[in-house]
C-alpha cells in the first residue's frame, strides 16, 4: 500500500509579466492511499489545476508553506522526473504535442525509465500490452506510429493520456479535467480505462467540474475546494448533491467569504 | 608554379595531359582568388591548402545500367564526359580559392553517369572514409541524362584523430525530367577543417531533392547551392545540423531560380550545444524573367546553451515581380512545455531534451524520403547529441 499526502499546503504562481507572485492554494491537507479513488470537485479558478501541477512538480508553482508526503517521503525537491518514477502520474488537460516523436516509442521510453537497464521490457511484452489497452480504449493501431499528439483531436489526446496511464500503471494518478470536451461515448471509454486500473496497487485523484465524470468512475471519496482549500470531504452523494445545489449552496450554508468566479 | 611533388603525383596517378593541365591552371589560381564568402562569419584564419600526398582510389562494383566509378578510371576510360562536365558546368575551378584548391589537389572522388531513360530502384550507397593522414579532397560528380530516376546516399566519415583538411565538393548535373534524391550524412571527425560543397544544376521540369545530415565533429564551412535553370524545374534542400562542443559552422544554401515556374524551397534546422557557433544564411534568388519562379525558406537554430551563438539569416534577392516568397527565421530555446511533459512520465531531463530536439529537427526528417537513412540520421543525431551532453556536463 502506497500513501499520497499533502500537508498544509500554500503555493503561489508567478505573473512572468508583472513580476508578481499570487497565492493559490492556502492551506490544503489530503491524504489518499492505494485502492481509493477521491474526487476533487469546485468551481473554476480554484486552485485544483494548481493542486494538480504542484504535487507533480511544475515549476512554475512555488510552494512556500506546507509538504507533499509519497509515502512518508517528502517530495517537494524531487524534480518532475523523479517523481513520475516514484509513482505519481498526471493526465493533463492540454497536452504537449511533439513531432518528430512517435507514440510507441515514447511510451517504450517512458516504461523503461522505470525499469532498471538490464531489465527493459521486451518488444513482445510491449507490444502486447499495447495492443491491449488500445482494445481497451478502442483507439485504432495507427496511433501508436503517428507522433506525439501531433495533430490529435482533443478526444484522442484524452485518450492518449489514458493509454499512458494504462501502460505506465503508476501508484497515484492524478486527473485533469479528463471529461472535458469528450462526448458521452469517449467519456465512456476513458471511464473504463480508468476504471481497469483499480486495485490496491492504484489510487487516483480526479478532478472535476461535474459530476458527470463520477457517475462512471464511482469515487470513495469526495472534495470540495473552494478558494484555495478543501472545504468539506464526503462520499460520493455529495457529489450529487452538489449538482443540484451547485457551489454557492455549499458556500453559504459553510458560510465562507468566496468569490465564486462564474458568479457575476 | 605548380608543385613539382603534385605533377609526380598526378603522372604516376597516369593521369592524362589534360587534366594535369587542368590541375596547374587551378593551382595557379589559389593565391589570387578570395574565400568564399559566409555571411557573418568569419573563418580567415583557418588553414585549408595543404598539399596531397597521395592518390586515394575507390574500389567500386561496376553496373550494367549505368557508370558507377572512381573518378580517377572516368578520366581515362570516359575523358569526353570529364572534360565536359568536370568542374566546368555546374562549379568552375575559378570561382573562389577554395575550388581552385579542389581542382589541383583533387586526390580522391566518384564518378556517376545515368543514361536517358533510366530508371535505378535501389538506392545507391557511397561510403567515403577519409583517413586523417591525409587531406580529403573529394569529388563527386553526378550527371543524370533526360528522364531519368535514382536515389544516392552518401555517407562521409574520418579514421584517426589527426588534423587533416577536408574539400570536398559534389556536382550534380540534373537534365530535363531527371529526378533525383540525394541524401547525405557527414560526419567528418573533430580535428578534421572542413570545406563541403554541393551544387546542382537542374533542367527543364527536371527535380532534385537534397536531405543533408551536417553532422561533422569539426569546424565547417557549408556551401549548398542549387541554381533551378530549366522552366518547371524543383527543388527541395533540407538541413539538419547540429553542433557541439566549441564547434563553428557557417553554412550557405542557395537557390537560384533562372527558370520560369521554378520551385525552391530551403528548409534548414540547427540544433546548437556547449560553445558552439553556427550561422545558416537562407538564400533564395530569383532571377528577372523567371515569372511564376517560388522561393521559400525556413531557417530555425535551437540553443541548448546559454554560451553557444547562432544565427539564422534569410536572404531574398528578388528580380523579377510575378513571383512566390518567402521566408521564416528563429533562433530559440528548448520549450519548456514539451520538455515538463516528456519529463512528467519519468524520462530524464537529457533524454527528454533529445527528444525535444528531435521534434524540432522532425519537420525536416519526416521530408527525407528514405527511410533507412532517416533511421541512420536519427541515430547519428542520438549519438551526437549524447556526446554534447556529455560535454556540457564536464
Amino acid at each position: 500500500m502506497a500513501t499520497l499526502e499533502v500537508k498544509d499546503l500554500h503555493v503561489e504562481i508567478e505573473d512572468e509579466e508583472r513580476k508578481t507572485r499570487k497565492e493559490i492554494l492556502k492551506g490544503v491537507n489530503l491524504k489518499m492511499e492505494t485502492g481509493e479513488i477521491h474526487a476533487i470537485m469546485g468551481p473554476n479558478g480554484t486552485g485544483k489545476s494548481t493542486l494538480s501541477q504542484t504535487i507533480m512538480g511544475q515549476t512554475n508553482y512555488h510552494v512556500t508553506q506546507g509538504d507533499i508526503l509519497l509515502n512518508g517521503e517528502s517530495i517537494l525537491e524531487m524534480p518532475v522526473d523523479e517523481r513520475a518514477r516514484k509513482g505519481l502520474f498526471l493526465a493533463m488537460q492540454y497536452p504537449a504535442e511533439i513531432q518528430g516523436v512517435t507514440n510507441a516509442e515514447f511510451l517504450r521510453a517512458a516504461i523503461n525509465a522505470r525499469r532498471p537497464e538490464n531489465d527493459q521490457i521486451s518488444v513482445m511484452d510491449f507490444l502486447k500490452e499495447l495492443d491491449k489497452n488500445l482494445e481497451l480504449l478502442d483507439m485504432s493501431q495507427s496511433m501508436t506510429e503517428r507522433y506525439l499528439n501531433e495533430g490529435f483531436s482533443g478526444g484522442e489526446k484524452k485518450r492518449n493520456e489514458i493509454l499512458q496511464l494504462l501502460m505506465i500503471k503508476p501508484n497515484f494518478a492524478l486527473l485533469d479535467e479528463i471529461d472535458s470536451g469528450l462526448d458521452i461515448d469517449a467519456l465512456k471509454v476513458v471511464s473504463k480505462g480508468v476504471n481497469s486500473m483499480r486495485s490496491d496497487n492504484f489510487g487516483a485523484l480526479i478532478i472535476t467540474h461535474y459530476q458527470r465524470l463520477l457517475n462512471y468512475i464511482k469515487p470513495d471519496v469526495v472534495h470540495v475546494m473552494m478558494g484555495g482549500r478543501i472545504v468539506k470531504t464526503g462520499e460520493a452523494n455529495l457529489a450529487e448533491r452538489l449538482e443540484d445545489e451547485g457551489y454557492a449552496g455549499l458556500r453559504d450554508e459553510l458560510g465562507l467569504d468566496v468569490k465564486l468566479v462564474d458568479e457575476d | 608554379m605548380i608543385s613539382d611533388k603534385l605533377i609526380q603525383i598526378a603522372t604516376a596517378n597516369e593521369e592524362p595531359d589534360w587534366f594535369i593541365q587542368k590541375r596547374q591552371a587551378a593551382f595557379d589560381l589559389i593565391d589570387k582568388l578570395a574565400l568564399p564568402e559566409i555571411q557573418r562569419f568569419n573563418y580567415r584564419n583557418w588553414q585549408m591548402l595543404p598539399e596531397i600526398t597521395k592518390i586515394i582510389s575507390n574500389p567500386i562494383t561496376e553496373q550494367a545500367d549505368y557508370v558507377l566509378t572512381d573518378i580517377f578510371e572516368a578520366i581515362k576510360k570516359y575523358p569526353e564526359l570529364i572534360q565536359k562536365y568536370y568542374m566546368n558546368q555546374v562549379i568552375k575551378a575559378d570561382e573562389n580559392k577554395f575550388t581552385a584548391y579542389h581542382t589541383a589537389f583533387l586526390n580522391s572522388g566518384i564518378f556517376l553517369y545515368v543514361p536517358k531513360n533510366t530508371v535505378i530502384a535501389k538506392p545507391i550507397e557511397i561510403n567515403l572514409i577519409q583517413n586523417a593522414d591525409e587531406p580529403f579532397v573529394s569529388h563527386i560528380l553526378i550527371v543524370a541524362e533526360e528522364n531519368t530516376q535514382f536515389s544516392f546516399i552518401q555517407k562521409m566519415t574520418t579514421q584517426g584523430d589527426q588534423k587533416a583538411v577536408a574539400n570536398c565538393i559534389v556536382e550534380i548535373v540534373a537534365k530535363a525530367n531527371s529526378v533525383i534524391k540525394y541524401a547525405a550524412v557527414d560526419e567528418l571527425g573533430q580535428n578534421v577543417t572542413s570545406y563541403l560543397s554541393r551544387r546542382a544544376s537542374v533542367g527543364q521540369n527536371a527535380y532534385v531533392d537534397w536531405s543533408i545530415g551536417l553532422m561533422n565533429d569539426g569546424n565547417t564551412i557549408a556551401d549548398f547551392d542549387t541554381d533551378l535553370y530549366g522552366e518547371g524545374s524543383h527543388s527541395e534542400i533540407k538541413v539538419v545540423d547540429i553542433t557541439s562542443d566549441r564547434q563553428q559552422e557557417g553554412v550557405n544554401t542557395r537557390v537560384t531560380n533562372y527558370g520560369k515556374h521554378s520551385i525552391g524551397h530551403i528548409n534548414q534546422r540547427g540544433v546548437i550545444m556547449d560553445r558552439s557557433r553556427l550561422v545558416f544564411n537562407g538564400i533564395g534568388h530569383i532571377i528577372h524573367g523567371a515569372s511564376g519562379a517560388n522561393a521559400e525558406q525556413q531557417n530555425r537554430v535551437l540553443m541548448m546553451s546559454s554560451k553557444a551563438r547562432g544565427d539564422a539569416n534569410p536572404i531574398l534577392l528578388i528580380d523579377e515581380n510575378d513571383v512566390i516568397a518567402g521566408h521564416a527565421a528563429s533562433v530559440g530555446q528548448v520549450d519548456a512545455k514539451q520538455l515538463y511533459y516528456l519529463m512528467s512520465r519519468g524520462i530524464d531531463e537529457k533524454t527528454a531534451q533529445r527528444m525535444v530536439i528531435r521534434g524540432f529537427l522532425g519537420d525536416v526528417l519526416v521530408a527525407i524520403p528514405s527511410k533507412e537513412i532517416r533511421e541512420q540520421l536519427v541515430q547519428t543525431i542520438e549519438r551526437k547529441l549524447e556526446n554534447g551532453q556529455q560535454i556540457s556536463e564536464n
